[in-house]
């Protein structure tokens, strides 16, 4: 039995405040850099490729995942839908990038390396 | 179901506006836009290092600190600038730090500032001289204080200055010389620099024949102060160009790296294209490296989103400036303002510059750098930069402090981490997020044996509604080494 409308309207319009508030929350700092948490050691050859499209295409604004330029990237727990679909569209003032300028392995590379960097604590990815 | 997918996109559409911060909205949150007054507290703990490092402070009071050399016997020296942004005018100095951390004079210079860098070699330190109001020049200066110019009259009077110097493999001194303006136009942005009133016919210029496109840019007249003027690229202010005019290339020309013998001489192009090529070293394999401060979102011809890329030089090679950053063209569209046009090209080109080795943050100003050579200090090979740190709002909006660190570059892969960063949930100058840790680091010198890496922090500087404040005394001397 489906609940009831009203019900489910309330949930829908939780999950948009919950999202809302994780996000405006920032999740804490968006530190993860060596220094403050520890090296990282990266071990997986798509986040490696990851790393090294981010380090070309997105660290100028994003530097080690910090706001900068731009807003911070590693305290937005974003699931890698959302990501990708920022960096095809853009958004504000974040430019698109094209399957010319970032192919489709690339962003998948790059939402990989991003996950990774949000969770460093020193471990292997 | 159709309110679920409401629900749903709405869910989508409110996450990503969020993720991107409504940048249009938000004020600019420079690390120079705090306060500071009364003394610079200096703790070397409150900088956090990777593990298995430590920092101390060996000199404090130093005013603008730029770089540091060792002499034969491995004592220590810093360049002090002389002038700083903000038209803050002190005597350049070069001094010896002594044990305890005494400071000792060896020269000073004239009013003809910023030092921006030393280094030393065969028994004598070589300075480049910025030369904000005399022309740029590289000093020959023997340990007891004798002075000669080994080069003098280099064309860097605007918005940057001779840079360096480092000694070649071949024993040549080699030298940056940063562009008169900030994207090829002089306009309102070098007034403020306050070098438009003093040299109102200085401009840049190209080290070899360029093709203009003739773009140019109509405003106020800020030198008559009546009407309007229009001014094109590579002339001065207040002159247009045309579509197809050639402008001649000469040396000393500036946006270069050049070098001259020892002993002096005429200088060579060894390349150019550059904003401002600010640190100059040589790396694995004896390549020389470059860090270039990137463009600024300011003048007549703003450009958005440029970073300070590293660069592997290649000899006679031309690497992008005014038309280009980091070897793409600024007409993309990620290098478009919001609010200004998006920049065309005021050259016709032939052909495309190179990729750099890596592209550091917006507006974190990318100077000094020096490469690890020692497995007692670790990342052998791997570069040492000093990041000043943002100066926004003037260069540009920021949405967190940029720089204010060291970060170290794998030239392999690109792959840039932070090295020495202030403690705290975030990032920026001690004088923004408080403790005693880094303020603005210009300067990095590995010690001769390569187990300690020097930082010549330049000191606090904010930025205010009268453009930079620079605080002298408040420089220091950092020393990491791994314990």
């Amino acid at each position: 039995m489906r609940p009831p409308a009203l019900v489910r309207h309330v949930v829908a319009c939780a999950a948009l405040v919950a999202l809302a508030a994780l996000m405006l929350a920032g999740c804490g700092s968006a530190r993860r850099s060596d220094p403050i948490k520890g090296s990282v050691t990266i071990n997986d050859p798509r986040v490696a490729h990851g790393r090294d499209v981010w380090m070309m295409k997105c660290n100028r604004c994003h530097p080690g995942g910090e706001a900068g330029l731009g807003p911070a990237t590693n305290d937005k727990p974003l699931p890698g839908f959302l990501i990708a679909a920022q960096i095809r569209t853009g958004l504000g003032a974040m430019p698109a990038f094209t399957k010319e300028e970032m192919s489709d392995a690339d962003v998948a590379a790059v939402i990989a390396y991003m996950k990774a960097i949000r969770r460093a604590d020193a471990k292997p990815m | 179901m159709m309110r679920s997918a409401r629900s749903g996109a709405l869910a989508v559409c409110a996450g990503a506006v969020l993720l991107s911060g409504c940048y249009n909205l938000r004020p600019s949150t420079g690390g120079g836009q705090t306060s500071f007054s009364g003394q610079r507290t200096v703790n070397a703990g409150d900088i956090a290092l990777p593990s298995g490092y430590r920092a101390e402070a060996v000199a404090t009071g130093l005013t603008y600190p730029t770089g540091v050399a060792f002499d034969g016997s491995g004592r220590i020296y810093v360049s002090e600038s002389g002038y700083s942004y903000g038209e803050d005018f002190t005597a350049p100095r070069l001094v010896r730090v002594e044990q305890g951390g005494g400071l000792k004079t060896v020269v000073r210079g004239g009013r003809n500032g910023p030092w921006t860098g030393v280094t030393f070699a065969d028994g004598a330190f070589y300075i480049a001289e910025g030369g904000v109001l005399e022309g740029g020049r590289i000093l020959r200066v023997t340990p007891e204080g004798g002075q000669s110019a080994v080069i003098s009259g280099l064309p860097t009077m605007g918005d940057h200055h001779t840079n360096g110097p480092a000694i070649g493999p071949d024993g040549w001194i080699y030298f940056g010389q940063g562009t008169a303006t900030n994207s090829g136009i002089v306009g309102k942005d070098n007034l403020e620099f306050g070098w438009l009133t003093r040299k109102p016919q200085f401009h840049d210029i190209a080290c070899e024949d360029i093709v203009v496109t003739g773009e140019n840019f109509t405003t106020p007249n800020y030198v008559t102060g009546e009407g309007q003027a229009e001014t094109g690229t590579y002339v001065p202010f207040g002159t247009g160009t045309t579509p197809g005019q050639v402008i001649k290339g000469r040396l000393p020309c500036g946006g270069s790296i050049l070098r001259v013998p020892a002993g002096g001489g005429a200088p060579q192009l060894v390349a150019w294209g550059f904003r401002n090529p600010f640190g100059l070293a040589f790396g694995p394999g004896g390549s020389l490296y470059v860090t270039e401060n990137g463009y600024d979102d300011r003048g007549s011809r703003p450009v958005w989103g440029a970073g300070d890329p590293l660069w592997r030089i290649e000899r006679g090679r031309w690497y992008g400036w005014p038309d280009f950053s980091a070897g793409e063209p600024l007409t993309e569209s990620d290098y478009k303002p919001p609010g200004d046009p998006q920049p065309t090209f005021l050259l016709q080109h032939q052909k495309a510059p190179p990729r750099p080795v890596a592209n550091l943050g917006v507006h974190g100003s990318a100077n000094g750098i020096d490469f690890s050579r020692s497995d007692s200090f670790g990342h052998v090979g791997e570069a040492f930069i000093a990041m000043f740190g943002d100066q926004a709002p003037d260069t540009g909006k920021v949405t967190n402090p940029v720089g204010f660190k060291v970060v170290r570059v794998n030239v392999s892969n690109g792959a840039i981490e932070d090295f020495a960063v202030n403690k705290g949930r975030k990032s920026g100058p001690a004088s923004y997020i408080g403790g005693g840790g880094l303020e603005r680091p210009l300067g990095v010198k590995f010690s001769p044996d390569g187990s300690a890496l020097y930082v010549a922090d330049f000191g606090v500087m904010t930025m205010t509604a009268k453009g930079p404040n620079p605080v002298r005394g408040t420089g220091v001397l950092w020393k990491i080494v791994r314990e």
